[in-house]
């Protein structure tokens, strides 16, 4: 079997799990760390927006209200430096594979979304490493919206209320949830994305993710 | 593609001062802003790291030295973001005269002296306006730590001991400001800095800042 050729210069591997709100990444990122872990393979986990230094600064500004479209960029991808610096590129350099829960994807789709030029963007995330592997759950919004109002609620940012779409909570997570799916089906070409119908089940969508891994592992890109 | 490149065309005035600590911009621009006040001009004042969205944040960070000149570039980017938006936009919409104590110059000049990519940083700060009116403070590195840390050793971001020069802070400080000292000066022809001689005396300096800003304002059909 032909090598896997990585797409970046680091030891490790790096996979991503991307998808919006309620696609059921934490989960399956949960399970693909179980099994990689049963073959003894070093594996560590990084989700989006849980840097020690910045993260809760996050969670403060959006409960008082304290952010603009601009600062909101500036914060996370602050938050992801951080982390990317810290945890992840560590972890690369020693030979693991990284698992992460969202990538700067999500920043692109977000922030476009609030307005901002893609460019912009795209430039904060420039010393991001290309991901060995990305998958995106895809999930439509009328499913999405039953996941959510089931578990979480609906809550302002994930409904994109700070944009002023809609004052209707409901209308407006429709549009913003819409307006994100555009924006990562447009990415799922130019990025590569392994795409994975969200709907199937939880079993089903991990086997097909443990199945994509191995075949890198199995061509002995870690060894 | 960056508005700092190109004129703002809104009512108000943006003034900054630029230049490293204890080069007397603070004081200047004390000065131009009672100046302003007497002559009945509607002023705001903005300084730099200043927000309420994270300012405290960065200090807390600083202190247990947790940053990398990324993340150093980036939180300062957001403070800088979140005046701009909440303040300085808005007031020069409104037609103020916006004294900015530190500027996006200040990022270009400290986040490269500490090793970040010079487009990165511009491409991170290009929402910001350019100013009507950019001053820049030249003074060397020795006069500047002698005025600043005649009673206490520099700290530890603004010596630059992040990027590990020097074990000596006073060392450190020197090559690290001077560093800074060449990116400002680069930035004299790239953006149009005018630059002052920050020898002179407090008088000189405020006559010669005075006369600038008349210039200014009286190519925008306005009188002080």
């Amino acid at each position: 079997m032909k090598k896997f050729k990585k797409k970046h210069k680091y030891e490790g591997l790096l996979v991503v799990i991307e998808g919006t709100d309620g696609s059921g990444k934490s989960t399956q990122l949960e399970l693909l760390k179980r099994s990689l872990q049963a073959q003894s393979y070093g594996v560590m986990v990084s989700e989006w927006k849980t840097s020690r230094l910045i993260a809760n600064v996050i969670d403060d500004a959006k409960e008082r209200n304290l952010l603009n479209a601009t600062t909101y960029s500036l914060l996370y991808a602050a938050d992801f430096v951080d982390r990317l610096e810290n945890q992840i590129i560590p972890a690369l350099q020693s030979g693991f594979i990284v698992l992460l829960d969202r990538y700067y994807y999500t920043a692109l789709a977000r922030d476009v979304v609030r307005g901002q030029n893609i460019e912009w963007v795209k430039n904060l995330y420039e010393c991001a490493p290309e991901p060995d592997l990305i998958f995106y759950l895809d999930m439509p919004v009328d499913v999405l919206l039953k996941r959510i109002i089931g578990t979480t609620g609906l809550n302002y940012y994930e409904s994109g209320r700070d944009v002023g779409f809609s004052t209707d909570f409901y209308k407006s997570f429709e549009i913003y949830q819409n307006k994100c799916l555009e924006q990562y089906n447009k990415m799922k070409k130019e990025y590569n994305f392994k795409s994975i119908d969200g709907t199937k089940s939880i079993e089903e969508i991990h086997e097909i993710m443990q199945g994509e891994v191995q075949k890198i592992l199995d061509s002995g890109v870690l060894y | 593609m960056s508005r700092l490149t190109e004129k703002h065309n809104l009512p108000g005035t943006l003034v900054c001062v630029e230049g490293i600590d204890g080069s007397g911009k603070s004081t200047q621009i004390t000065l131009l802003r009672d100046w302003l006040k007497a002559s009945g001009k509607d002023v705001i004042f903005t300084e730099w790291n200043s927000s309420d969205l994270i300012s405290q944040t960065t200090k807390l960070a600083k202190k247990k030295n947790m940053l990398s000149p990324r993340t150093f570039s980036l939180l300062h980017a957001v403070d800088f973001a979140d005046r701009f938006k909440q303040v300085i936009g808005p007031a020069l919409k409104a037609g103020f005269i916006v004294l900015a104590d530190r500027y996006a110059y200040t990022a270009f000049a400290r986040d490269v002296a500490r090793g970040v990519d010079p487009n990165w940083v511009r491409n991170v700060y290009s929402f910001a306006y350019q100013p009507d009116l950019a001053l820049y403070f030249d003074i060397d590195p020795k006069t500047s730590m002698e005025r600043i840390c005649s009673n206490r050793t520099p700290k530890f971001y603004e010596a630059g001991m992040d990027l590990k020069l020097s074990n000596d802070p006073y060392e450190s400080y020197i090559i690290f400001q001077s560093r800074v000292i060449k990116e400002y000066q680069k930035m004299v022809d790239e953006f149009g800095l005018i630059k002052l001689n920050a020898n002179d005396s407090i008088h000189s300096k405020q006559i010669e800042i005075r006369r600038l800003l008349k210039e200014v304002l009286s190519a925008k059909g306005e009188n002080i």
